[in-house]
């Protein structure tokens, strides 16, 4: 769709200046390159975040009235009720 | 439309069993048709590779058990609809003509995700009545709760570009856009979208924060699953436009205006809502070249916007749908007698708990065999009609066996069931066998508090599983070691005493080596 979706086979000229490139910048490319790495991994550990904060916001406003409730029917129908639903 | 199409060249085409040779020097997407129905699609070019005279394209590997016999085998030119190779083909040794059908002797074809399916275009007009009928319901049920849904996918695309369903698609899709702007609350929306129909009676299926299918049961008995994908709007930042984000594929600038209010397209015949510029979002999905068909479409998804909907939304079904796969044949199968050694272990140590709770059950061998010698015995798993044919026995035997569904990847989940547990009293016996190995460091986390929980009031963590570094599961081998300095490492860093730990070699079958293997017992201090 976008010039940025069509990263498969890189040419040899590309491959070539990425080496020349590399070996000329005295590791700076590659410090660049594994700290690009660690700032991906970091932006998809905040973005993993999302489902996990939607998850325990539902489970507290599903559950926690009747588990607080201490009546043990009414947990265990709000329990079923809750887990039909996560499936 | 036609007459502007420029019709592709294939010269010096023959066929044998393991595909199509011929020479072609433009790409163009090009039916495959036996004795006249189409079968497959395939661009000439980016579906084939490189051979001695030409090129190549390999049958689908889900096409190859039906060349058997012969057909009449035409290529055929989809957007201009010109054959252009026609010939009597015949395959292995099979004599009678080739039969690209289910066991009931339905028409069979591959969807533009090469499935092999009953698609649209093997369908009569009344065939697809119950489906038409589904999504009606589905969107009404939708609306009730509160979300004008809309058809979208290859489905917007047939009703726009049509009036109808796309003869090589096989399945309907329905979308929605959120009110919400941010995706904590657009998921909040979705689980609270999902409660509602199963409280309206249906059956779902989640497939991320996002998406879920609704399976509804259609006239004739048949169960069927719409997919409904949920998107938002995220505003634009610093200038930038508003992105649209829609579970699957979907991340684009976007206008809310162009969603909502909903106008109506036409399906089959039938008056359905739309969205209110739906050739917006139909570019927003396909590119600009939306009206040209194309039964063999990849998305070419940008990376950038795979991360986003990767991060934001997915992550919930790791390992899922391949265990779904391999008991699928196995629901009404009795699993072999024998225990695991874990399970004889157990009992050794033991004796027969009073509660025992089997996590990540599987099939429930072991499950039975505690629960014949009088325990009570919680089967969790997230496919839990693998144990179908245990479930059944038990029943029949009276014995004291519930399965319940767990995801361990899933807070909602595993915090729902460690709730119940740790709410009802007693010490309990919590074996985990090979489970470790099944799932990944979220889950193994999540293992370990909920066993917290559910040895509240005590009791004690038995685990086995493949010890070592570990590796990318495959196929046929859904199970990765994992090393046991990580496995206590964790389990001590969540307050765990280890009170057992042996290494051993599981026996594999006769004569073959063992794999390593670490047993441990676990218990927390109360």
């Amino acid at each position: 769709m976008t010039p940025e979706t069509h990263q498969g086979s890189t040419s040899l000229r590309q491959r070539v200046t990425r080496k020349v490139v590399r070996a000329a910048s005295g590791g700076v490319i590659d410090q660049l390159t594994n700290r690009i790495d660690e700032l991906e991994a970091e932006v998809q550990e905040n973005r993993n975040l999302n489902v996990r904060v939607a998850e325990l916001v539902d489970l507290l406003t599903e559950l926690m009235l009747p588990l607080a409730s201490q009546d043990r029917a009414a947990i265990e129908a709000a329990l079923a009720k809750f887990e039909r639903s996560v499936v | 439309m036609t007459a502007a199409v420029p019709l592709p060249r294939v010269e010096a085409v023959s066929i044998d069993d393991r595909g199509l040779s011929f020479r072609a020097t433009q790409d163009d997407v090009v039916d495959v048709c036996f004795d006249g129905r189409r079968i497959w699609s395939f661009w000439l070019l980016r579906d084939s590779e490189p051979a001695a005279g030409g090129r190549f394209a390999a049958w689908p590997s889900q096409l190859t058990r039906f060349l058997q016999g012969t057909t009449q085998l035409s290529l055929v030119a989809h957007v201009a609809d010109v054959t252009l190779y026609d010939a009597e083909v015949g395959f292995g040794a099979g004599d009678g003509r080739v039969a690209v059908v289910d066991e009931d002797g339905r028409p069979l074809g591959l969807d533009k995700s090469n499935r092999i399916s009953q698609t649209f275009d093997t369908r009569t007009p009344e065939q697809v009545v119950p489906l038409l009928d589904s999504i009606e319901a589905v969107l009404a049920a939708l609306k009730t709760a509160g979300i004008e849904a809309f058809p979208a996918y290859g489905t917007l695309l047939g009703a726009v570009r049509d009036g109808g369903l796309i003869g090589h698609d096989s399945d309907a899709d329905l979308g929605y856009v959120s009110k919400h702007s941010h995706p904590v609350d657009a998921i909040r929306e979705s689980f609270e979208l999902q409660r509602r129909l199963t409280e309206l009676g249906f059956a779902t299926d989640r497939y991320s924060g996002m998406a879920f299918k609704v399976d509804i049961i259609e006239a004739d008995g048949a169960s069927r699953g719409l997919d409904v994908f949920g998107g938002y709007i995220a505003p634009g930042v610093g200038g930038a436009p508003p992105m649209l984000y829609l579970m699957g594929e979907i991340g684009a600038p976007f206008e809310p205006s162009w969603i909502y209010p909903l106008g109506t397209t036409t399906l089959e015949g039938r008056t359905l809502p739309a969205p209110a510029r739906p050739e917006k979002l139909l570019e927003a999905t396909y590119g600009p070249g939306w009206r040209v068909p194309d039964p063999a479409y990849q998305f070419t998804t940008p990376r950038s916007t795979v991360r986003r909907l990767d991060g934001w939304f997915r992550g919930q079904r790791a390992q899922r749908n391949v265990w779904e796969r391999r008991y699928g044949t196995l629901r009404t199968v009795m699993p072999p007698e024998e225990p695991s050694a874990l399970a004889r272990f157990v009992l050794e140590s033991e004796g027969v708990p009073p509660q025992l709770v089997d996590l990540g059950a599987g099939r429930g061998a072991d499950s039975l065999w505690f629960a014949r010698q009088g325990a009570g015995v919680i089967a969790l798993d997230f496919v839990t009609a693998a144990s179908g044919a245990v479930q059944q026995l038990a029943a029949a035997e009276g014995l004291d066996l519930t399965v319940r569904w767990i995801n361990l990847v899933s807070l909602r989940s595993w915090l729902a069931e460690g709730a119940r547990l740790a709410w009802t009293p007693g010490p309990r016996v919590l074996m985990a066998n090979q489970l470790i190995g099944a799932t990944n460091e979220i889950g193994r986390a999540a293992a370990w508090q909920f066993a917290r929980m559910a040895l509240r009031d005590g009791g004690r963590l038995y685990l086995e599983f493949w010890r070592g570094e570990p590796r990318e599961r495959t196929v046929t081998e859904l199970l990765s070691p994992v090393p046991d300095e990580t496995v206590v490492a964790e389990l001590v860093a969540r307050g765990a005493v280890i009170v057992h730990r042996e290494n051993l070699d599981e026996g594999t079958a006769p004569g073959k080596p063992g794999r390593p293997t670490t047993r441990l017992v676990a218990e927390w201090p109360r």
